[in-house]
């Protein structure tokens, strides 16, 4: 018998509460994850759009506080230039709209430009790297522990379904907020270090919960659609192909049904797309001014798509204990 | 002394089909063998006892606590090595083991020393650090046995715990279970296939068919034949020793080459014996009582089961 080999002992020491298991599963998850050079690679890029966005305020601050006329409208006409502003919503955002607007109510235009690139971050930069980070992590999450079985291990010990269920979707939020509102709310703590003094606050003050807001409502029903995927099938490659099949063919059936067949980009078709859904809530929550239908729509689309996502994943995870 | 499992007319049914048919029974603290035919239920038993699956109708306690209500709290102080190889994938042998340390509630730190401690036991080596689908069929069994031990428990529920070793990890395993029985006091539900397993480490056997009880009591009782009797090995011919003893009033129920079976308990003839031994000048090389063997109980179990069905 080896020197270190002490045998058999109890173990006398203190146990936590049941109520935070999840959590364990939760950082097992995110280290993992985190194993992934891909991942890594994917946040790197995730970031760089908001330290551009971070220049444009750098940008907007100058063009405050400078008072030579032409210098401070050469800044304006660049950084509304280099604001693209949301889709359809260019008579709003756009420049000369936005010159207009500055020029009359002058304390206002700070919430407009600041609410303007964050729309721009949720809407046009972000889901381009939420798609292949998700369609990285997630589909292994749930079809690894079908095919090894694990699920006799987590379930013969103190957790619960509703808690290995929830630890896994923490480990998913955790790395779409690493993306959503972690970027987002850097910048505007640059626009606040930015500017001239904290009296700000009290016109953009609104927009760190907004950006909460808008980031669990990207990140719950994805991470619940994505592990959804992973639950119904043993091979985590199809639940990649899902994943990014829903996205893909998703918005090019809402782009030629909406526009193509019926010609009117408001119709509701266009939210067979999720990149629709998603962009119409971020913008309704981020700028209520900016948004172009009613709110009500996509999020009663995303509270339905999260419904049945749990709903089938618990039904799949319950499944292997029931033979 | 409490009963570790007791159950109370527990039925449980996969819509038309019955899985456990109002199961009866007590178990005692110990080693159990708990046997069966593929179907008879005993995965379904162990299932309802983790509070994987609910019951139909009936109840229950184990371990002092009732069965389906306080279930986090059973499966805290229940160890279960599932028969099925099952792990968790991308995982090294020790950060599985710190991971099940770690959802039974203990910290980090203490989860990963009592991780080693457990290996060390169960006897795994370096593979520890490699992860566990690498390992073959031997070192995951070994892991599942320190996975299942790893937080402490009271109650040990084992399925198939030395299908797939070799001989002298068998013999170790059967050992680490009489040890952790002995002197930890950790009751053994031991469900297997392998008979002489059973008979190496129980003190209990319970054998369902069908979904039901058919056979439940200690090992000392089950294999005590109804009717006492003892062979005998002798070293010369033994139908002149036969014929000895039976003129002297023994009753002798079978004769071959070298044995004999006698009817009664050894110590009422052994005077008789070694006199017919000194007379014939030959040599008693044995005398053993006469017992049930563990697998004609359980083909006896299996053919009711059988007759009951047809």
């Amino acid at each position: 018998m080896a020197i270190h080999n002490l045998g058999y002992r109890h173990c006398e020491g203190r146990r936590q509460s049941h109520r935070t298991r999840w959590l364990v599963l939760t950082e097992n998850g995110i280290r993992r994850a985190w194993a992934s050079a891909w991942l890594r690679r994917m946040l790197f890029f995730a970031w760089l759009p908001s330290v551009l966005m971070g220049f444009m305020i750098f940008l907007y601050e100058q063009s405050e506080s400078t008072d030579d006329p032409f210098t401070r409208a050469f800044i304006q006409m660049g950084t509304a230039l280099l604001e693209p502003g949301g889709q359809g919503n260019m008579q709003a955002s756009g420049m000369l709209g936005y010159l207009q607007q500055k020029n009359e109510h002058p304390g206002e235009t700070r919430h407009l430009f600041w609410s303007s690139l964050l729309l721009t971050l949720f809407r046009r930069s972000q889901p381009f790297i939420l798609i292949p980070m998700l369609g990285v992590i997630t589909p292994p999450m749930i079809s690894q522990d079908i095919r090894s079985r694990a699920f006799l291990l987590y379930f013969s010990r103190p957790l619960s379904r509703t808690q290995y269920v929830v630890g896994k979707l923490a480990t998913v939020i955790f790395y779409v907020l690493l993306i959503t509102l972690m970027p987002a709310l850097m910048l505007f703590c640059t626009g606040l270090l930015l500017s001239p003094d904290l009296s700000v606050l009290s016109s953009t003050g609104d927009l760190p919960l907004r950006i909460l807001l808008a980031s669990l409502l990207i990140a719950i029903p994805a991470a619940s659609l994505s592990l959804m995927l992973s639950s119904l099938t043993t091979e985590s490659r199809f639940a990649g192909f899902a994943w990014f099949a829903i996205w893909i063919f998703g918005a090019f059936t809402a782009g030629i049904l909406s526009n193509s067949t019926w010609g009117d980009s408001t119709s509701p078709l266009k939210y067979l797309s999720l990149f629709e859904v998603f962009s119409e809530v971020a913008g309704s929550i981020l700028d209520p001014q900016l948004a172009s239908s009613r709110v009500e729509e996509p999020v009663s689309i995303l509270a339905v798509l999260t419904a049945v996502s749990l709903a089938v994943l618990f039904r799949r995870i319950s499944a292997p204990m029931q033979v | 002394m409490p009963s570790l499992i007791e159950l109370q007319n527990l039925t449980k049914k996969y819509a038309s089909f019955t899985a456990l048919d109002s199961i009866n029974l007590s178990i005692a603290p110990g080693v159990t063998g708990l046997l069966g035919p593929n179907g008879a239920g005993k995965s379904t038993l162990i299932k309802v006892l983790l509070g994987l699956v609910s019951t139909t109708s009936g109840s229950g306690t184990i371990l002092g606590l009732p069965l389906g209500e306080s279930t986090q709290e059973l499966r805290s102080q229940i160890g279960y090595m599932p028969e099925d190889d099952c792990y968790i994938n991308g995982l090294t042998g020790i950060e599985s083991m710190q991971l099940a340390a770690r959802l039974c509630g203990m910290d980090r730190t203490e989860a990963l020393r009592r991780g080693h401690e457990i290996l060390d036991f169960c006897g795994t080596r370096q593979e520890r650090y490699r992860p566990v689908d690498t390992y073959s069929t031997g070192m995951r069994q070994k892991l599942r046995f320190a996975l299942a031990l790893v937080h402490d428990p009271k109650l040990l529920i084992l399925d198939e715990p030395t299908t797939g070793l070799d001989p002298e990890e068998r013999d170790a395993m059967l050992n680490r279970i009489r040890i952790l029985s002995r002197d930890f006091s950790i009751s053994v539900l031991l469900c297997t296939h392998i008979l002489p397993d059973v008979q190496a480490v129980c003190e209990h056997v319970l054998i369902l068919g069908a979904g039901t009880v058919r056979v439940s009591g200690s090992m000392q009782d089950l294999c005590r034949v109804q009717t006492p009797r003892f062979h005998l090995r002798v070293s010369g011919a033994a139908s002149e020793f036969s014929e000895r003893l039976q003129s002297r009033g023994m009753v002798v129920l079978e004769t071959t080459a070298d044995s004999i079976s006698v009817l009664g308990q050894p110590e009422e003839h052994s005077t008789w014996i070694w006199q017919t031994a000194a007379e014939l000048g030959q040599i008693v090389r044995s005398v053993t009582p006469a017992a049930n063997s563990l697998e004609k109980l359980f083909l006896e179990a299996v053919q009711e089961t059988e007759h009951g069905h047809s």
